[in-house]
């Protein structure tokens, strides 16, 4: 029986073979080839591949309209969530950017905190005396860009009563640091003045272990893990952008959570 | 073209979302260099206090990239000898021929809330005779023991 859908005049079948070739190129499998090359270049996204340059400057453009957006969205007066001290883990989570057998202990005898920048007063700075400032513990979540986490206290001089005490310009863009193991890093001066930013010297109530950063390392509760520069030798106030080790391989340099 | 832009879009912002694991530039939980006895190798991996009631349960991973669980930390014993061995569930399916074998704490690492056996590969593990108390006496769960550490292995 003749489909009551059927048109009437029915296109001259001369149509299809002026198009063939078009059609033939018309493949659903096509697409599917398509789709997995897309997700393959997804996947390598994150490995050394040579891109275009023009295409690294748009990843990077992104990636900085993303932190302004962050710094846009943080709010300094909000706290992270903070949790019970049974919760510590103990010891602590180790990582870097090298095996723990490469860590270079740092001694707190000689070690000196130095200082550069748009601060006042320029002294170096020693263990005791930073034993000696007012100090803040909190129990917070370390969360890692690698995707893992752990609950961990730590006890220092906030960032903020430091930045005060050593008369640092608290309208500069960064606090920027250098550190014993080469991993410079940088952050915002709304974080460095958040209440939850602190220069730990101790993990669960003793000294800080070798492996975690003895003397002084950056703890902040509001961004992810590798902001958080250990072994730090060397504080920069500044309004020129610093950088940092991760962020110059690309990635995110905000980094809040 | 617009669907291509759009495409673009979404590549470009994948590495901002989920910048993959490139904070591992070298890898952790590598085995002893050969020759090396497992306690100084434990001594090189800046071992850290940590209490024996807080080590059971833990899992036990193969240090590779998908951190394949291996077993469960089920005591924590002192062996004749003297030495302190981790006493782990290990093999068998669902719990169905599981068996139990002591592994020397020093051919295994703290990583955050799991460990590892870095000195034994699953192969030389599953050689290990079963584990029995006669011998060894149990490390009560306050105690305070060290154990090395590695970086995650992913």
């Amino acid at each position: 029986m003749r489909s009551p859908f059927r048109p009437d005049n029915v296109p001259d079948a001369a149509v299809l073979d002026n198009h063939r070739p078009l059609i033939r190129s018309l493949e659903r499998r096509g697409l599917i080839r398509g789709g997995l090359s897309l997700g393959a270049l997804v996947m390598l996204t994150g490995c050394d591949v040579k891109r275009p340059a023009s295409v690294q400057a748009a990843l990077r453009a992104i990636s900085r309209m993303n932190d302004e957006v962050q710094a846009l969205l943080f709010d300094p007066n909000h706290l992270a969530p903070t949790y019970p001290s049974s919760m510590i883990l103990r010891p602590p989570k180790f990582n870097a950017y090298y095996d723990v057998m490469d860590v270079k202990p740092v001694n707190g005898e000689t070690w000196r905190l130095e200082l550069s920048g748009l601060i006042a007063d320029k002294r170096p700075w020693t263990v005791r005396d930073l034993q000696a400032m007012p100090q803040s513990s909190m129990v917070i979540k370390h969360i890692c860009v690698e995707g893992w986490s752990y609950i961990g206290g730590w006890t220092g001089v906030p960032l903020r009563i430091f930045l005060e005490r050593v008369g640092a310009d608290l309208r500069a863009q960064y606090v920027a640091f250098k550190t014993a193991d080469d991993y410079p890093s940088s952050i915002d001066m709304a974080t460095a003045l958040h209440p939850q930013t602190l220069l730990a010297i101790k993990y669960g109530g003793e000294t800080l272990a070798d492996p975690f950063g003895y003397p002084v390392r950056l703890r902040m509760a509001t961004k992810l893990g590798y902001k958080n520069p250990k072994w730090i030798t060397a504080l920069e106030v500044t309004n020129t952008y610093p950088g940092g080790f991760w962020e110059k391989k690309g990635f995110p340099w905000f980094a809040g959570i | 073209m617009a669907v291509l832009r759009l495409l673009w879009l979404c590549v470009a912002l994948v590495p901002i979302t989920a910048p993959a694991d490139a904070q591992s530039t070298t890898p952790g939980g590598m085995p002893p260099p050969p020759g090396m006895s497992l306690a100084e190798s434990t001594a090189m991996r800046f071992p850290q206090p940590v209490r024996v009631g807080d080590l059971i349960h833990k899992d036990v991973l193969r240090p590779v990239a998908s951190q394949q669980v291996l077993g469960h930390v089920r005591a924590v014993v002192r062996a004749g000898d003297g030495t302190i061995k981790i006493v782990m569930s290990f093999g068998g399916f669902l719990g169905i021929d599981t068996r139990q074998i002591a592994v020397p704490v020093d051919a295994m690492v703290l990583v955050g809330q799991d460990m590892e056996v870095v000195a034994f590969t699953p192969k030389q593990l599953a050689g290990f005779p079963t584990f029995t108390a006669s011998g060894t006496t149990p490390v009560p769960q306050d105690t305070i023991i060290r154990v090395g550490l590695a970086k995650p292995s992913h």
